[in-house]
């Protein structure tokens, strides 16, 4: 047993620049989310390439069962925590929980509420405001900055689709896309179904859109199944996430535009900011993850992605 | 729909006292409901709400689903049990189903080897699936005697798992078109209603309807008429198991995609269906028309919602309002039926 730890540790401070030791506690809003999902292999992918010990938990979308489990990796002395928070608004107690207990934290893909982060403390991600806005630009720009446009956002609770809805209207307040004007705006709860039935619910009221802006792909794609039914297959539309079945509908010349996250990336990129947290080393509050805007033209580059 | 459902030999008293059967107040609910969605339509938006096909449509498909499970729910409630678990099922059944559906020009399938199956493959394995969770749910209830309430959230959470488990929370996409069919224009509305006929017809006429009436009214009488309850137990809730599973078929065929997070909730809206329907929650009486028109009841509220453009806040309020309603409706006819 100590032989083994002992191999681990070595082979972990030869490939994870210099860190000494690495057992890292995660723990996940939910395993069932696509999204979260890429980001989880991401992280699982990297640590089995450089050998860390990564133990991943499933919070359940429950911020109780969340902050137990980051108590529990207190309690197992980890060597670093990694959280998906389920709540953002939350994240304060974490913080707490981590400086008291010296173990170095990290937040991935959900930004925390604290005002500050303390030393040992960080946040690797990738700006929700640029996501929402590079959408709306490049909609935009497709539609020459005038038409009219429905809205379809994710959970009405959640940070990214408050954000990213908010983007819209900015954009919409721009100058060149004054000519933009939104004729419905209702949540399908990040699910295709739901944006199918509320689309085909919209089109059957008679709401007759230019274009589709909506919170993520698989609305997208929903909106995409109700518009094809109803023969209405002149109207844009356009997601956020770049999965692989939105990627599809894009090659099939029905989606126009997502945006990529790079969920691998930020997976990847919450152990490294870890391990250098654990080796005391340097690093920023913020490690941002750039978002990358998704046409028909740079498509193929993102197949094999996500 | 005048035939009398309840005509169980253990519970003649209960049968006789009410006069107009309870669905009837529930369709009347219905159809007071779409039409004042009419009249708001004319006032605010300036359209009909009922005269157009197209929403006459969706105002039914959306509930399909919610619908076939309410069918096998409502057979469970009225055996004075309940179901938690029918969401977790259809999760689990779109995985099977979706992974066994795929088509051969994606290249990373989950089973490489098993792909453009024709349909009836996926159709079967989700079955069994969805049979199986539910023989389980059936199985500890009447043999551990634990309530159902524990022993299906016990399974809500486990099968969940199972879905999640399944591909490691990967989606499952780019299904077979004849997979997909199963899903397109109205068909999950047919599976829909022709699983209500053919549960109102055994419900009502046959001896397994019968025994389902006289456990849930008083199961102390209906084991003294000689009914075996463990196995009538089991088959209800492989019965509720087998449509839950049938529901997570259609779920994947209408989204394209299986998703370890489908049917979330679900159960939740199909118990709101029967109770809206009048099924009641101490067992015993409900019918299958009744859950239809509760899961009507709720696809009109939020395409009417949708149409008259009402925030989406003020849409759930609303609808826990028609819920605890129907409830309390309940409550007072079972009140008048104690007195009389």
């Amino acid at each position: 047993m100590m032989k083994r730890t002992l191999l681990a540790l070595a082979a972990v401070t030869m490939l994870s620049q210099g860190a000494f030791a690495a057992k890292i506690g995660v723990t996940m809003d939910k395993f069932d989310d696509n999204f979260l999902t890429v980001l989880r292999n991401g992280m699982t992918d990297y640590a089995k390439k450089h050998k860390i010990d990564l133990q991943v938990l499933d919070a359940k979308d429950d911020l109780g069962t969340q902050i137990s489990q980051v108590q529990n990796f207190i309690a197992n002395k980890v060597d670093a925590i990694i959280v998906n928070a389920v709540d953002t608004s939350a994240t304060p107690k974490m913080t707490a929980l981590a400086v008291a207990a010296h173990i170095p934290l990290v937040y991935v893909n959900r930004k925390p509420a604290d005002k500050v982060l303390p030393a040992g403390v960080a946040y690797v991600g990738s700006d929700e405001k640029q996501s929402g806005t590079m959408e709306t630009q490049a909609m935009c720009k497709l539609m020459g900055g005038k038409g009219n446009i429905v809205v379809i956002e994710g959970e009405l609770s959640n940070e990214a689709a408050v954000t990213r809805t908010k983007d819209i209207h900015n954009v919409l307040a721009t100058k060149a896309c004054s000519g933009m004007h939104i004729l419905r705006e209702q949540s399908a709860n990040w699910d295709r179904t739901k944006a199918n039935d509320l689309m085909t619910n919209w089109i059957s009221a008679g709401v007759k859109p230019d274009a589709v802006i909506s919170n993520n792909d698989e609305m997208a794609i929903g909106a995409i199944q109700a518009l094809t039914t109803a023969g209405m297959t002149k109207v844009k539309v356009a997601g956020i996430d770049g999965t692989q079945d939105g990627l599809a509908q894009m090659k099939a010349g029905r989606l126009q535009v997502s945006v990529f996250q790079n969920a691998a990336a930020q997976g990847a990129g919450a152990i490294t900011t870890a391990l250098k947290l654990i080796a005391k080393k340097k690093v920023p509050s913020m490690v941002w993850v750039p978002f990358e805007l998704i046409t028909p033209a740079n498509m193929a580059k993102y197949m094999a992605k996500n | 729909m005048s035939a009398d459902n309840t005509p169980a030999p253990a519970v003649p008293a209960k049968a006789r006292v009410r006069r107009l059967p309870p669905e009837f107040n529930i369709l009347v609910v219905l159809i007071g409901m779409a039409l004042m969605f009419e009249a708001l339509g004319w006032i605010f938006e300036g359209q009909s709400f009922l005269f157009n096909i197209l929403r006459l449509r969706i105002m039914i498909l959306q509930v399909s689903v919610i619908g076939i499970i309410a069918i096998g729910v409502t057979q469970v409630i009225i055996t004075s049990g309940i179901d938690l678990s029918s969401g977790s099922i259809v999760g689990a059944t779109a995985m099977v189903a979706a992974s066994l559906a795929q088509s051969s020009d994606y290249t990373h399938a989950i089973y490489p080897h098993l792909t453009n199956l024709p349909a009836f493959v996926p159709i079967i394995a989700g079955i069994i699936v969805g049979g199986l969770g539910g023989m389980i749910n059936g199985g500890l209830i009447a043999w551990t005697g634990i309530p159902p309430f524990i022993a299906t959230l016990g399974t809500y959470v486990s099968i969940r798992g199972f879905a999640k488990w399944y591909t490691r929370g990967n989606p499952v996409s780019f299904l077979t078109p004849q997979f997909n069919y199963i899903g397109s224009g109205i068909v999950p509305v047919f599976i829909f209603l022709i699983c209500a006929a053919i549960f109102h017809v055994v419900l009502g006429y046959t001896r397994y309807g019968k025994f389902t009436y006289a456990i849930g009214a008083n199961r102390q009488a209906a084991r003294v008429s000689g009914i075996d309850i463990k196995r009538h137990l089991l088959l209800v809730y492989t019965i509720a198991g087998l449509l839950s599973g049938l529901a997570g078929i259609v779920t994947a065929a209408r989204a394209q995609s299986g998703q370890s997070g489908m049917g979330v909730g679900y159960e939740l809206q199909a118990i709101a269906a029967a109770v809206i329907g009048g099924t009641s929650l101490t067992g015993g009486a409900g019918r299958i028309w009744g859950t239809v028109f509760g899961t009507l009841i709720l696809g009109v509220v939020t395409s009417g919602f949708t149409f008259l453009n009402i925030n989406d806040y003020l849409q759930e309020m609303v609808l826990g309002g028609i819920i605890v309603g129907a409830v309390i409706v309940d409550q007072f006819r079972q009140a008048r039926r104690a007195k009389a």
